[in-house]
């Protein structure tokens, strides 16, 4: 290992106490992190998203009880919009969070809390879609497992908003924290969980994220997933799912900052009938790289599996693509679809698109498609003949590309949010969406 | 052409543009005084649209000579905005679709910034919400297109009268109505063109840009100009759009 491999496991020496099924996690993840250290651009999977960035920083484990105002908070993750349960560099803080609005039906705490509480639950769950071999992210995070958020969807929920804030907060340098989030649906249960990830302090912070997912027999979730993390920040997020008979998942991920933010989808349909959509937008301007690697895996038959991903780059940034659909020999009637456009709005902003179908069987419906464009310049010219100033007019198209994508949020608050967010980082994006 | 310069809205003088290496306007001299409607007529391909385009800003053209004044100001020096807040408006032959961006709150979004521009008050989302319905009615625009997106998926008719409408709430001094009339069916045609009469007025000025004389039943204009191989070539009243309709434009290549 390098010194910045050393440095980000080396805070593991002052995890607290665990049972025997989370100290065995830890040692099988650290052990894979070892093995493997952190991708190499040789890696197929990471050919454009080199990580020597990271080696400029010695991350440290960030106090866990540091002190945090409510009002700071909102600052970053905005008002809470119903139960809110806030983590602090990794750890659970309860005057920060709020169980008021807890939908009926669904358990979130934190998993701390579920690891003590109802033991056999977690371990039954606990890692099983987040393997740790040859991912160093997930086994970075497993290295440090403890605490996070367990939520259970419980079979008689129908619906309701349980929102998740991460916020790293470093005060004397730079910080890495590794939240776990394990979500199960119990069958037929249905809920909303929107997981926003920001950083406090102006040090660079190192964000690993890993959340389970696992949807009992027509089970539905539908899952956000907000990145709005300061611009020196890095952030890293895989989201493993695993869905039972006719389950469905709607995944939206929003990627606004950071200076490299990666995020893997790793989808496998394991029951028939079971249907997910993954959405995701990602924005990037100044030397910024954003990367969506996602694999959706069709393992029996009927399954369906939409994709579409929009991005908005600028300046010298960078964005990646690389949407692998794979359709397996038993699963017939398949239905894939996966979609990707991107708006370059400068010279040197670059994408790399990878759509890849992987298909092993005939009785399959599926189909990719995808563009790369500039801002259109009759429309750009149609604005500006009415009198909207270029600037402004530039952030109402660069808007509309991207709206299509927040009116995809389906949770009203959330989407009020977003689109501010959005419009906020574009020129003249105050004044967007103030007559909508 | 040689006309009286004094009091004109809009003054061009010797224009000249081209595309990439192509000279499309070649010497164009034309002159609308307030309150004028002029026609430009002219065969496919003689600069109509591209002169259309100069005028308002359009990059396509690039403008080697010549000059065009609004007002007596400079308006090639001017950014598309500018003129439209100097009070100049360009009817799109082809108006683009925009989906994303709200029909309504383009057209207030547009007339804010132009009032905000000219040192005016802002009108906020009633009292503009108030004159888009009167101005709606006047051009027979069915209120349900304002929530799309602008321009997405109307038809040929729909476009032009959004076009027309748009003229109507921002009421600019001078309008250049790029082939209104085309792609609209006879009832269309009617429609848009009582909306463009509405708006006539002893302050306002307007040059249409036509291919046909049809236009000129609805809205019939002071002087008629045709055009060709990027020069005003015949100027003269109603009985020069008769004659080009009897005897088609090769009369005029002469």
């Amino acid at each position: 290992m390098n010194a910045a491999e050393a440095s980000l496991v080396s805070a593991t020496g002052g995890l607290p106490p665990a049972p025997e099924f989370v100290a065995a996690a830890r040692r099988a993840g650290r052990d894979a992190f070892e093995r493997s250290g952190l991708p190499g651009t040789r890696q197929e999977d990471w050919r454009f998203t080199s990580l020597a960035p990271l080696a400029a920083h010695a991350f440290g484990h960030g106090d866990p009880a540091v002190p945090v105002l409510a009002g700071d908070l909102e600052r970053v993750a905005g008002k809470p919009f119903g139960a809110r349960l806030v983590f602090v560099n990794g750890r659970f803080r309860g005057e920060l969070s709020t169980a008021h609005g807890m939908p009926t039906g669904v358990h979130a705490s934190s998993l701390a809390h579920a690891i003590s509480a109802t033991p056999g639950l977690v371990e039954s769950r606990l890692g099983r879609t987040a393997m740790v071999d040859g991912r160093p992210f997930a086994a970075l995070n497993a290295a440090f497992l403890g605490d996070g958020a367990f939520v259970h969807v419980g079979a008689d929920a129908r619906g309701g908003v349980v929102e998740l804030v991460f916020a790293t907060a470093s005060t004397d340098g730079p910080v890495a924290c590794h939240p776990r989030v394990l979500v199960v649906a119990d069958p037929g249960g249905d809920a909303t969980l929107v997981e926003t990830y920001v950083a406090l302090g102006d040090h660079p912070v190192l964000t690993n994220a890993v959340t389970e997912v696992s949807l009992g027999a027509g089970a539905r979730l539908d899952h956000y997933q907000v990145q709005d993390q300061p611009a020196n920040a890095f952030h890293f997020a895989t989201l493993t799912v695993e869905q039972g008979t006719d389950a469905r998942l709607s995944t939206h991920s929003t990627a606004l900052g950071a200076a490299l933010s990666r995020s893997d989808v790793l989808a496998r349909l394991v029951g028939e009938g079971a249907e997910v959509h993954v959405a995701g937008l990602y924005m990037a301007d100044g030397k910024r790289l954003v990367d969506n690697h996602s694999v959706i895996e069709h393992v029996v038959p009927r399954g369906t599996s939409r994709e579409i991903f929009k991005g908005i780059l600028d300046g010298a940034a960078r964005g990646v693509f690389a949407g692998r659909i794979r359709v397996m020999a038993g699963a017939s009637k398949a239905d894939a679809h996966q979609h990707n456009s991107n708006l370059l709005l400068s010279r040197d902003a670059v994408v790399d698109a990878l759509p890849q179908l992987e298909i092993y069987t005939d009785d399959v419906k599926a189909g990719h498609g995808g563009t790369v464009g500039e801002l259109d310049r009759e429309a750009l010219f149609y604005l500006r003949s009415r009198g909207i100033p270029a600037p402004a007019a530039r952030g109402l198209l660069i808007y509309a590309f991207a709206r299509e994508m927040v009116d995809r949020v389906a949770v009203p608050a959330l989407r009020d949010r977003l689109g501010q967010q959005v419009a906020a980082r574009l020129a003249g994006g105050g004044a967007i969406l103030e007559a909508e | 052409m040689s006309q009286p310069s004094n009091g004109a809205l809009l003054e061009v003088r010797d224009l000249r543009a081209r595309i990439d290496a192509k000279e499309i306007l070649k010497g164009l001299d034309l002159v609308v005084k307030p309150g004028e409607v002029h026609a430009i007529m002219g065969p496919n391909g003689s600069g109509k649209s591209t002169f259309a385009g100069v005028l308002a800003g359009r990059d396509r053209a690039e403008v080697t000579g010549g000059s065009a004044t609004l007002d007596g100001k400079d308006l090639l020096a001017m950014s598309p905005e500018t003129r439209a807040v100097a009070g100049l408006f360009l009817g799109f032959q082809y108006p683009v679709e925009i989906p994303g961006v709200g029909n309504l709150y383009f057209l207030r979004t547009a007339l804010n910034a132009q009032r905000k521009a000219r040192g005016e008050e802002e009108l906020d989302a009633v009292d503009f919400l108030g004159l888009a319905r009167e101005k709606m009615k006047l051009v027979e625009m069915d209120p349900a297109f304002m929530n799309r997106g602008v321009n997405e998926g109307f038809s040929g008719g729909e476009k032009k009268r959004n076009e027309v409408l748009q003229m109507a709430v921002l009421e600019p001094r001078l309008s250049i109505l790029d082939e209104i009339d085309s792609g609209l069916d006879i009832d269309a045609l009617r429609q848009v063109a009582r909306g463009v009469e509405a708006l006539r007025s002893p302050e306002r000025s307007i040059l249409l840009v036509t291919h046909y004389q049809r236009l000129l039943e609805y809205i019939v204009p002071d002087q008629i100009h045709v055009m060709a191989a990027g020069r005003i070539v015949r100027t003269g009243g109603r009985e020069l759009a008769l004659e080009l309709e009897k005897k088609g434009y090769a009369w005029v290549d002469s």
